[in-house]
């Protein structure tokens, strides 16, 4: 612009009959460029208090999503609490069609908390430039951590979880460690979800053409080809998930893809019906 | 008998907690508020510390502080019972001395009965 700018006022100088053009049109440079100056100025103090605006917005928006979600989670666990008292006869036998009553509230109560919590974590992870905390983590130690988390769950599901020892101990990734142990969680979540008991499900790790790959490979009842082009679309969920668990927002996934996205990564899976699927998550590797 | 100090600011989830505890066979001693979580943790004889995190006058965090800095007090397990899931949370508190931190709606109170008693074991 500041080129631009001298060469019009060096030709108009000249056309204008000027003695020396280019002497005063220097002038008139310096007097374009002082302004051009204070213009770009005042735009980058209005895009910051712009800038400050939204971040104080998407701040509040992110307290309420928080405290609401608190809120009916308060709720939810109480009557969570409730109806496993009434299904554990705590306060009095129950026939078997009021017991059956209660197992339907207790199901229907629990899909609405995990329609809280997928919301809430959707919320956190679609708040990308706000709370996302990239650092460089080896994330062989966040899969073991989790990996030991996970493994009162299935032991009381009677389901194996295997960790397959990795090719070397240095997998790093720039990643928000809350955000990827959401992933790794999900995948996990949802393999314990689909398997029956007595089944297996294998966490690996490795590195190709430089990404980290983690996979989650499990027995269960598998994606049907219908279904694979919606499995990472917002509340699907396939027939087949719905008719062995009926507690799921179809949040998940997509949630899932969102934060590796996020990471600069892909997620994709490999299945054979009834036989199970591996979910496979890419992380470039962090120089 | 084991006696437990439950710090629960809502009502309605403190009489369930009791309940159940109660029926397991523990002594109960509750608290809603931060003040009288502080006027209580010194009580004698206290095996166990269930805490929840929002509380109207100040956070959990300052009362697990707290008992970790009291000399007299600071080896009873406290047991974070919150519904406050954010990774962040159960870091800090576990880095504070938590010896578990269980989301509310996560379990149920037979669970959390299952744990205090392998915990006391």
């Amino acid at each position: 612009m500041e080129t631009c700018q001298s060469g019009l006022t060096y030709l108009f100088a000249k056309e204008a009959g000027a003695s020396n053009p280019l002497a005063s049109s220097n002038l008139a440079v310096s007097a374009n460029v002082y302004l051009c100056y204070n213009i770009c100025m005042d735009e980058i103090e209005k895009l910051k208090k712009e800038i400050s605006q939204l971040k104080i917005i998407n701040d509040n928006k992110s307290d309420i999503i928080s405290i609401t979600a608190h809120q009916l989670r308060t709720s939810l666990s109480a009557m969570k609490w409730i109806f496993k008292m009434f299904m554990e006869e705590d306060v009095g036998k129950l026939t078997s069609e009021q017991n059956e009553l209660m197992q339907k509230a207790y199901v229907s109560n629990e899909r609405m908390l995990a329609l809280v919590n997928d919301l809430l974590t959707l919320s956190h992870s679609e708040d990308a430039s706000v709370t996302y905390n990239f650092k460089k983590l080896n994330i062989l130690h966040i899969i073991e951590q989790i990996m030991f988390e996970f493994f009162g769950e299935t032991n009381k599901k009677g389901i194996e979880l295997i960790f397959l020892p990795p090719e070397g101990s240095s997998f790093p990734a720039n990643c928000d460690e809350e955000m990827l142990r959401v992933v790794v969680q999900n995948l996990i979540e949802n393999a314990i979800k689909y398997s029956d008991k007595g089944g297996k499900i294998f966490v690996s790790l490795r590195q190709k053409d430089g990404n980290n790959i983690i996979a989650v490979h499990d027995l269960g009842i598998g994606i049907d080809d219908s279904d694979k082009d919606s499995i990472f679309k917002k509340f699907f969920r396939a027939k087949n998930a719905q008719e062995k668990d009926a507690v799921g927002s179809g949040l998940g996934l997509f949630t899932t893809k969102s934060i590796v996205e996020k990471h600069g990564g892909k997620i994709w899976f490999e299945n054979a019906l009834g036989g199970g699927t591996t979910f496979l998550v890419s992380l470039p590797i962090a120089k | 008998m084991k006696k437990i100090l439950i710090i629960e600011d809502d009502s309605f989830l403190q009489d369930l907690e009791v309940e159940k505890l109660e029926k397991n066979g523990f002594e109960l001693i509750t608290a809603s508020t931060g003040k009288e979580a502080l006027e209580k943790i010194n009580e004698p004889d206290i095996s166990l510390f269930v805490l929840d995190l929002t509380l109207p006058d100040t956070d959990g965090f300052e009362i697990l502080k707290k008992i970790k800095g009291t000399e007299t007090i600071k080896k009873i397990p406290v047991i974070v019972f919150s519904n406050m899931s954010e990774e962040k949370y159960k870091k800090e508190a576990m880095e504070l001395g938590a010896i578990e931190f269980m989301i509310k709606s996560n379990f149920t109170l037979d669970e959390l009965v299952d744990k205090i008693k392998t915990i006391l074991k």
